[in-house]
């Protein structure tokens, strides 16, 4: 890996552990409701750079950040992880798969749909054990997640419209992120 | 903000509207699917340990693996009213008249009206 690489992921996984942190200090009318705002990060790295710098930025986010909170390895933790991998892997799959199908909105939504079916299912593996109140709160999950999805995915490509501008107006600036 | 509305692709627009419908009618599903009854539930570690009928008001204590865990049931609806869990999420979800309450730290579950009436169901069917 080069060095500008490592740079990149540095800087991303600080906006993104920002934005985690930012989100957890919002009130939310349900306690466990997350906007899920770090997942722009995710979206941006890998629509901006790569696969394995979204990957990277994600794994980084949730490892620091439970550390910061005092959850690392704790069932938090393992919800976290469990959802940020799937939707970076989702993600990631679906534009690979189909280039121009999707805008950011689109990989949002799967990323937010894989994000909610993995927790749903660690959930019900590890913790309730239960298939009914998993298959009862599951719809309600998802819409939210929709909803979220939406708003974060049109903040990404307002926020990569924006980038690639300045990256066009100034080609010699582009190292900066 | 507009501009990100108006670049959004076709495929953006129906993945939307398909979650969407998915989700709402999978609402409707799993309340449809959600037998009545009148008996409040509760399972500690995966199994039943009490059940009490919604009507009659009254508090329950039990103990559960972060400590003792204290559910009130009052005008048809019940609530955890004190767990010693670290952050009360299952006190903070307040009175619930239908549906369930989960204390994760304390591996209790909590079932308000319906459970069991999906075995009363199928014994209907046998004996009747």
């Amino acid at each position: 890996m080069q060095l500008r690489d490592k740079q990149r992921i540095a800087v991303l996984s600080a906006y993104a552990l920002a934005l985690h942190g930012f989100e957890a200090i919002l009130p939310m009318p349900v306690p466990w409701l997350r906007i899920g705002l770090a997942n722009i990060i995710t979206l941006v790295s890998l629509l901006l750079y790569d696969f394995r710098t979204a990957l990277a930025v994600t794994v980084i986010r949730v490892t620091l950040a439970s550390m910061f909170t005092g959850t690392f390895l704790g069932p938090s933790f393992i919800l976290s992880l469990g959802g940020g991998l799937s939707s970076t892997a989702a993600m990631g799959l679906v534009h690979a798969a189909s280039r121009n199908l999707f805008g950011p909105v689109g990989l949002s939504l799967v990323g937010s749909l894989f994000h909610n079916l993995a927790q749903l299912f660690l959930a019900w593996l590890l913790f309730v054990q239960r298939i009914g109140p998993v298959l009862i709160i599951s719809p309600v999950i998802l819409l939210i997640g929709t909803i979220t999805g939406v708003v974060n995915g049109l903040i990404s490509s307002l926020l990569i419209r924006q980038l690639t501008k300045e990256n066009a107006d100034n080609p010699a600036d582009n190292s900066e992120l | 903000m507009r501009k990100s509305i108006r670049s959004t692709t076709i495929p953006d627009r129906l993945l939307l509207l398909f979650l969407v419908v998915a989700s709402v009618a999978g609402i409707f599903l799993a309340r449809e699917a959600m037998p009545e009854s009148d008996e409040v539930v509760i399972e500690v570690d995966g199994h039943p340990a009490f059940t009490a009928a919604l009507q009659e008001d009254r508090v329950i204590r039990l103990q559960s693996s972060s400590g003792p865990i204290e559910v009130e049931i009052s005008s048809g609806r019940a609530r955890i009213k004190e767990a010693h869990c670290p952050n009360q999420l299952c006190v903070k979800q307040g009175w619930v008249s239908r549906g369930v309450i989960v204390c994760l730290p304390g591996r209790v579950i909590v079932f308000v009206g319906g459970r069991d009436t999906q075995k009363k169901k199928d014994l209907d069917a046998v004996t009747g």
